[in-house]
């Protein structure tokens, strides 16, 4: 999951010595993480800064995380983005064209799915 | 009101299960942190994408890898330029829709948006280099041993002051 090994590499860039934002879709997995700063957007997966060929749209995200990155003078903290996705959750489809191998491995082993929750993989 | 973002809004099913499980394991711990000394228009900005994303000339992420065992995710790392753009790139992760990225690499690694940045004086410089990894990560172990160290001294080289990370 993105926003969980996302968070792991940027602790390590931080104490590396650059300062570092995450733009994360799910703050609360980038954020149970313990990184420095984060700027969060209710935007669905794989669509990050915005629709595409929306340019004006997604220099408003990448601004406000550069905002983010500038007033954020405590470790740890959060800023909400104000952007609104113009779909309804119902309407929006996050899903890759073919089941990723986890899914079609956890159709066929589906006994297999509390280690894929508790992330303690097999062997 | 302010705006709280709702981490779930767009995510059920198992994933919503797993994400709620998996920040239920995380403890607290000391939070790393370099302070930002210098404005923005004076810093070199690196971005770093977790999709996937690699120049159609360079090594494919090993989507075959992972297909054999499904557990694993290729933990390597991808170079790319700041010129480049969606037809110079393969969007390799297989857990997210890429068809937006397809269409519009900035959707997801905004590498045109921060140009535009440069050029307007916003940011500094941009960085050379900016880089990819694929995000489907069970086992952190190798992505920690191998590629941030890698990750580290590029962007030394670099002369990166700030980095953006944007997971897919």
């Amino acid at each position: 999951m993105c926003c969980w090994s996302v968070g792991l590499l940027q602790r390590e860039l931080e104490a590396a010595g650059f300062s570092t934002i995450t733009l994360t879709p799910v703050p609360d997995l980038t954020a149970s993480v313990r990184v420095p700063r984060i700027a969060a957007i209710e935007y669905p997966l794989g669509r990050t800064l915005g629709r595409p060929c929306e340019a004006a749209e997604q220099t408003a995200v990448l601004e406000a995380t550069l905002n983010a990155l500038e007033i954020i003078r405590v470790p740890g903290e959060i800023i909400h983005l104000p952007f609104e996705w113009p779909e309804a959750p119902k309407e929006v489809h996050t899903s890759p064209p073919v089941d990723p191998p986890i899914a079609r491995y956890l159709a066929r082993n589906p006994w297999f799915l509390p280690r894929l929750l508790s992330r303690s993989v097999p062997g | 009101m302010p705006k709280t973002v709702d981490s779930f809004r767009f995510i059920n099913g198992i994933t919503k299960r797993m994400i709620k499980n998996w920040i239920s394991m995380e403890k607290p711990r000391p939070i790393p942190w370099t302070p930002l000394t210098r404005p923005l228009s004076e810093c070199t900005v690196a971005l770093l994408s977790s999709a996937g994303i690699a120049l159609k000339t360079d090594t494919p992420f090993d989507q075959e890898g992972e297909r054999k065992n499904p557990w694993w995710g290729d933990p390597s790392f991808r170079i790319l330029p700041k010129t480049a753009t969606q037809d110079d790139v393969r969007v390799y992760h297989m857990h997210i829709d890429p068809s937006y990225a397809e269409q519009d690499l900035n959707c997801l690694f905004p590498l045109q948006r921060l140009q535009e940045m440069e050029a307007s004086g916003r940011i500094g410089r941009m960085s050379p280099r900016h880089y990819s990894i694929m995000g489907y990560i069970l086992n952190p172990d190798e992505l920690l041993r191998e590629t941030v160290p890698a990750l580290i001294r590029n962007l030394k080289e670099d002369l990166a002051d700030v980095v953006v990370l944007v997971p897919a």
